[in-house]
């Protein structure tokens, strides 16, 4: 039901965008990410990144197909929202499935099948230092020898792209807008082991190999479809474990290894219900919420014994 | 049916709990151990958090002691009398222990003496207790009395102050040895998050030389109040206690406790200890074999919530 509805809403947001009034002449400019991120994707792959002058960086050069006499395409934006805003998590939550869609407005794009953009999709949960432990073998038993802490690491990301990641970019672009599992935010933080730079790549492949088998980073390489020449979709799986808090969706639009636009949008996770009270409750009055659970148990443990009496 | 944990922050099937629940509450009413010892590994092989499932496990030991605690109650095998005396000392024991945990935590290697302890404790036990009932066995398969009473056996034990008559028991004896089992109970309870239960049977039968009967009934007693404490006190410090999985598995442990109880009754002293031992190395054997084996994934990944560091 819900889905469907979604659909019926993409549609209305497809023959609008198709009528053409909406990206003419939108009132407000849409926000974009921080320009960092754009200045950072925009420079050319071939040009090292040394002379870091503050001179504003070129514009894209035009498709070499548009002919030398027409003026350069409008640049391309992008809007995009998500199908809930507001993921409700009471006690029948079993996980559930978003969808970020969004359009590419001045799209040059012939056909839905043309490949010509490259749209990566990240949905993130809020990040939390996380201790990474190694076992090693001491005197016949395998125990903890070493750790890595890594400070804000998502405890949720997913990733859905329109093509692999590294088709889609240079490392650099990636690293630069944070794009992949932990990419660039994973510093070992205070207290941890003193390990090389080699140990260290292990401790972040092994982090993100945990975390993928726990369903909480979820990789769809071919997830992003394009449904008109300018209308995309991702499906992202917000899995039963998913910590609960506010989601971030990031959406980038990249066409030959270029980034053109970025946008952002947000999704609540709330507890609701009995699970909301339950849980207000445990760390509002901890000690009253500990008694509570013994006064269950204490007549449940009662009830039996008398119902089970001969 | 799927039930989702606020605290665990998961979604697990409702079944799946409640015959958890029964499981270890019929092993609880059998053996008149709160069945901790079973139920945190569980908890945490079915992927719970391991601290909320130490602090969930000890809300669902309350209800199904309790409950097997009642039926011990009602064919007179508590001796309330020295239930009071252990419990008295575990008091003292788990607020030492909590100190010991916060230390423990701080080292980064509380996982390992966890495990270690385990192995300590639940092996020695285990095999003693094994061997003990074993003997026992075969000495009425050959005829013999059962269990022969030797009340004045304990020759250290009578020279001791603060003499107290255990009439239930037909003892009469110093409370120093009984505080300091409950002690030491209770320090172990707040450490590796069990009720204790089979630590208390075989200290109460070995030292104490009670009788058989009542020691489950006693044992059941203690640590209904014991794992209380140990629920209160974690919501109070790390809010790990998850209500609607504690529920669950109370509704299964209190059921299958009823059942334990029943069936105990049809097996003699000897034989439950015998399966018990059986049950202690299992799971002794089980945490050693996961210390000794080198794991298919060396790393582990925790994350750092709320309180636990």
């Amino acid at each position: 039901m819900r889905i469907a509805s979604t659909v019926t809403a993409i549609l209305t947001f497809a023959i609008t965008i198709l009528a053409g009034t909406v990206s003419a002449a939108p009132p407000t400019p849409t926000p974009q990410l921080t320009p960092d991120h754009v200045l950072a994707a925009q420079q050319p792959k071939t040009k090292p990144p040394a002379p870091a002058t503050k001179k504003p960086p070129p514009v894209p050069a035009p498709p070499a197909d548009t002919g030398a006499q027409a003026p350069p395409p409008p640049p391309e934006r992008l809007e995009i929202d998500v199908s809930t805003n507001t993921v409700a998590v009471t006690s029948a939550f079993s996980g559930t499935e978003i969808i970020v869609f969004g359009t590419v407005i001045n799209s040059r794009q012939p056909s839905p099948e043309a490949g010509f953009y490259d749209v990566v999709v990240l949905v993130e949960g809020h990040g939390a230092t996380s201790i990474v432990r190694l076992k090693s073998r001491v005197g016949g038993m395998w125990i903890n020898t070493q750790s890595v802490r890594f400070d804000n690491l998502p405890l949720y990301s997913a990733i859905a792209s329109s093509r692999p990641l590294d088709e889609i970019a240079e490392p650099h672009v990636l690293v630069a807008n944070v794009i992949g599992f932990g990419r660039a935010r994973m510093f070992p933080g205070k207290h941890s082991s003193n390990v090389s730079i080699q140990e260290l790549d292990d401790y972040k492949s092994a982090a993100i190999r945990l975390k993928e088998k726990d369903g909480l980073y979820v990789r769809s390489e071919y997830g992003v479809i394009f449904i008109g020449p300018a209308l995309f979709r991702a499906t992202v799986k917000l899995p039963a474990n998913i910590p609960v808090g506010p989601l971030d969706a990031r959406v980038y639009l990249f066409h030959e290894g270029q980034l053109l636009a970025a946008q952002k949008a947000s999704v609540r996770l709330t507890r609701e219900g009995v699970d909301r009270l339950v849980y207000d409750f445990a760390f509002d009055h901890p000690i009253l919420y500990g008694l509570l659970t013994v006064t269950i148990a204490i007549l449940a443990g009662f009830l039996a014994s008398v119902a089970f009496r001969k | 049916m799927n039930l989702y944990l606020p605290i665990a922050e998961m979604s697990l099937n409702i079944w799946l709990l409640i015959g958890m629940g029964a499981a270890v509450g019929f092993l609880s009413g059998l053996f008149g151990v709160g069945g901790g010892f079973i139920m945190t590994p569980l908890l945490i092989f079915i992927g719970i958090p391991p601290a909320v499932a130490v602090g969930t496990g000890s809300a669902q030991i309350v209800a199904s002691s309790l409950s097997g605690a009642v039926a011990q109650y009602r064919r007179g095998n508590v001796d309330i009398r020295m239930g009071l005396v252990l419990i008295g000392g575990g008091l003292i024991g788990t607020i030492i222990g909590v100190d010991v945990v916060r230390i423990l935590r701080r080292l980064g290697q509380f996982d390992l003496v966890v495990a270690l302890g385990y192995v300590a404790f639940l092996g020695i036990i285990g095999t003693l207790m094994l061997i003990e009932s074993s003997t026992a066995i075969a000495k009425v398969q050959a005829g013999g009395k059962s269990r022969s009473r030797q009340a004045h056996a304990h020759g250290w034990l009578d020279g001791l102050p603060f003499k107290m008559r255990f009439r239930h028991s037909k003892l009469y004896t110093s409370a120093i040895p009984p505080i300091m089992i409950g002690a030491f109970v209770g320090f172990l309870a707040a450490i590796f998050g069990i009720g204790g239960g089979f630590i208390v049977v075989p200290a109460l039968i070995y030292i104490l030389r009670m009788p058989t009967n009542i020691v489950v009934g006693t044992a059941l007693f203690q640590i209904v109040f014991v794992t209380a404490a140990t629920t209160i006190l974690q919501s109070a410090t790390n809010q790990t206690v998850d209500l609607p999985l504690a529920s669950m598995l109370v509704i299964g442990g209190v059921v299958g406790a009823q059942f334990g109880a029943t069936a105990g009754e049809r097996l003699r002293g000897e034989q439950l200890r015998f399966w018990l031992a059986a049950l202690v190395l299992l799971v002794a054997i089980r945490v050693g074999y996961d210390l000794v084996v080198q794991p298919t994934e060396l790393y582990s990944i925790t994350p750092l919530v709320r309180g636990l560091e």
